[in-house]
């Protein structure tokens, strides 16, 4: 079977399984999966930037902005769930905008500090502003998610609300990342000066591949606001930041389903220690060892075991030349 | 706000600011020789506080021997950081800053089942209150800045006037000429390492007996320094010197005016507009 059809099936045969997972698991793995699914999300919104060279610690904050806004639009002026989740994400994409235009003119590092002090004022602003977010006593009452009016009230609904979000997101990001834009994205990522040199306004590009990601971002938080129906301003802090980075860098950045792998993976894998600090202990330790020993990231991972195979395999037939 | 609120918050300022001088300055030191940003140095700060917990405190060891353990622990703990996790990823800066972020979240996550969940406090040190232009400052607030001036001139000396200095001059301006001069880049390297993580316990161990501990402390200050090399220009110590004075005092003043959170949203709203129209900082060059 070629290559893009053995992908084909294994994404129909993964799908087919995560439709079927309610039917045969507990409320519990729907409940866990809904929120691995958030995950994916942030972690793919995550390439864009990242493909482009911005080290963007701060995607937490555009999460953030997505799930107040969704809330606040559907719990205090009654707005329907399909368009305060697109209200989220615009705001989410507008500040995105905002504060990308200037920051993205800045290099590597300067571009990187700026996100993580973005990232703390936005929880600062939403544990401070208590009339709008009551602030850290936490948002509550989030209305659950509807669809054309009717509303999803099992979690099982709303596990499929959020299997059919992430697909829709994959789709858009991995048709994105496959058009000429992703090579731009890519291309700038490999070398900016060249890039600009062929008369490609990297700016707008940076800025384009930043805004989406805060707009997905935004879909996001805006899913998790209405699935959790609480909102609290520590939750969405510098922790959960470097999380989504370390999902890209866990899964792999030279592929599209890196990010994916490593959310899924990491999300299912810290499961028991979820909310403890055991959990960031399991992350940051994991990040370290693939960082020191797995630099491409897991993604690289059966590609390198195969080579393995084949050197041994090879070593073994292979006459020694001694003999 | 009356003139003697006003001179206590410039007190209070200048001490604040001498110890975002001495996180700002072992980042912009680091910065200069290797590019890269140290994420971990708030956790180092926070160490530096718990040494002076248990050294000072827990086992009744004077003050300035469990002060200068600080520097010593942590100061070899950078080394290892250089060596075990700095020097394997060879200069890849994207890999180094994310491995970096690990290291600080292992630290401050590990800091609670290690140090436990209650909040922990140092006695103060130095006690009583002295009266500066017709205001009472606590000495404990005022030890700070001489303590810090003499380490910041200490480190001045020694990049100015010792051999290993002159080495990490060197490989500031050009890492392949030094090597090829034969300066050991990776023992250099190490103790940049080294002395900024010792100067980030110091910051830590001085506040000790101010603030309550916690293995997220560290957080705040680590942006305050991003902010203060931002804005006195990645690299440049005397960027980071000036930086340090003007963050602290706005700081202190805006919170004495409007409350700490306001205070530090303003300090990132001018990080912004600064960056708008000086990309590189009060003293930086062009990157």
């Amino acid at each position: 079977m070629p290559r893009s059809a053995r992908t084909a099936a294994a994404l129909i045969v993964v799908v087919a399984l995560l439709t079927l997972l309610p039917l045969v698991a507990g409320d519990y793995y729907v409940y866990l999966f809904a929120l691995v699914f958030i995950n994916v999300i942030l972690a793919a919104s995550l390439r864009p930037s990242l493909s482009c060279g911005q080290l963007n610690i701060g995607h937490s904050a555009f999460m953030c902005i997505g799930a107040y806004t969704s809330a606040l639009l559907a719990k205090d002026l009654g707005v329907p769930f399909e368009l305060s989740l697109l209200g989220g994400a615009v705001l989410a994409a507008a500040v995105g905008l905002g504060i990308g235009y200037p920051s993205l003119r800045l290099r590597g590092v300067y571009f990187a500090m700026v996100t993580v002090a973005f990232v703390e004022a936005v929880r600062l602003i939403a544990s401070i502003w208590v009339p709008l977010t009551r602030g850290n006593a936490g948002l509550s009452g989030v209305p659950k998610p509807s669809i054309l009016g009717m509303t999803l009230a099992t979690k099982t609904s709303q596990y499929y609300l959020g299997l059919v979000l992430m697909l829709v997101v994959l789709v858009i990001l991995g048709k994105l990342e496959r058009s000429r834009l992703g090579l731009v994205w890519k291309g700038i990522g490999l070398a900016d000066n060249l890039a600009q040199s062929l008369g490609v306004n990297i700016a707008n590009y940076k800025l384009l591949a930043f805004a989406l990601g805060c707009f997905f971002a935004g879909v996001a938080g805006a899913f998790y606001a209405h699935f959790i129906r609480f909102l609290f301003p520590p939750e969405f802090g510098f922790l959960l930041a470097t999380n989504i980075l370390i999902y890209n860098f866990v899964g792999g950045r030279g592929h599209f389903a890196g990010p994916i792998v490593g959310a899924v993976f990491l999300s299912l894998l810290s499961e028991p220690f979820r909310g403890s600090a055991y959990e960031t202990i399991f992350y940051s330790i994991v990040m370290l060892l693939t960082i020191l020993f797995l630099p491409g990231g897991l993604i690289t991972l059966p590609g390198k075991l195969a080579g393995l195979r084949w050197w041994k395999s090879a070593a073994a037939e292979s006459p020694s030349p001694a003999a | 706000m009356t003139p003697a609120l006003f001179v206590q918050s410039t007190v209070i300022g200048l001490s604040i600011g001498s110890i975002y001088i001495l996180m700002a300055l072992g980042l912009t030191l680091m910065f200069g020789m290797m590019h890269i940003i140290n994420f971990a140095h708030g956790a180092v700060y926070m160490l530096g506080a718990f040494v002076i917990y248990y050294v000072f405190f827990q086992w009744g060891a004077p003050y300035f021997a469990a002060f200068v353990v600080a520097m010593l622990l942590l100061g070899a703990f950078g080394y290892l950081v250089e060596r075990s996790i700095y020097r394997p990823i060879k200069g890849g800066i994207e890999p180094t800053l994310v491995a970096l972020l690990a290291l600080t979240t292992l630290l401050q996550a590990a800091g609670y089942p290690v140090f436990g969940t209650l909040d922990k406090h140092v006695p103060p040190v130095f006690s009583g209150t002295r009266n500066v232009l017709g205001v009472m400052i606590s000495v404990e607030r005022l030890m700070i800045i001489p303590i810090a001036g003499v380490l910041v001139v200490s480190l001045y000396l020694f990049i100015n006037r010792t051999r290993m200095g002159a080495a990490m001059r060197a490989i500031e301006q050009d890492k392949e000429a030094a090597a090829l001069q034969g300066v050991n880049v990776n023992v250099v390297n190490g103790l940049a390492f080294a002395v900024g993580f010792a100067l980030a316990a110091a910051a830590g161990a001085l506040m000790a007996p101010i603030f309550k501990l916690d293995p997220m402390m560290g957080e705040q200050p680590l942006l305050k320094a991003f902010i203060i090399i931002i804005l006195g220009g990645l690299g440049s110590i005397p960027g980071a010197i000036l930086g340090g004075l003007i963050l602290g005092l706005i700081d202190s003043i805006v919170a004495t005016a409007l409350g700490a959170e306001p205070a530090f949203l303003l300090s990132f709203v001018f990080i912004i507009l600064l960056l708008l129209f000086r990309p590189t900082g009060l003293f930086g060059h062009a990157p």
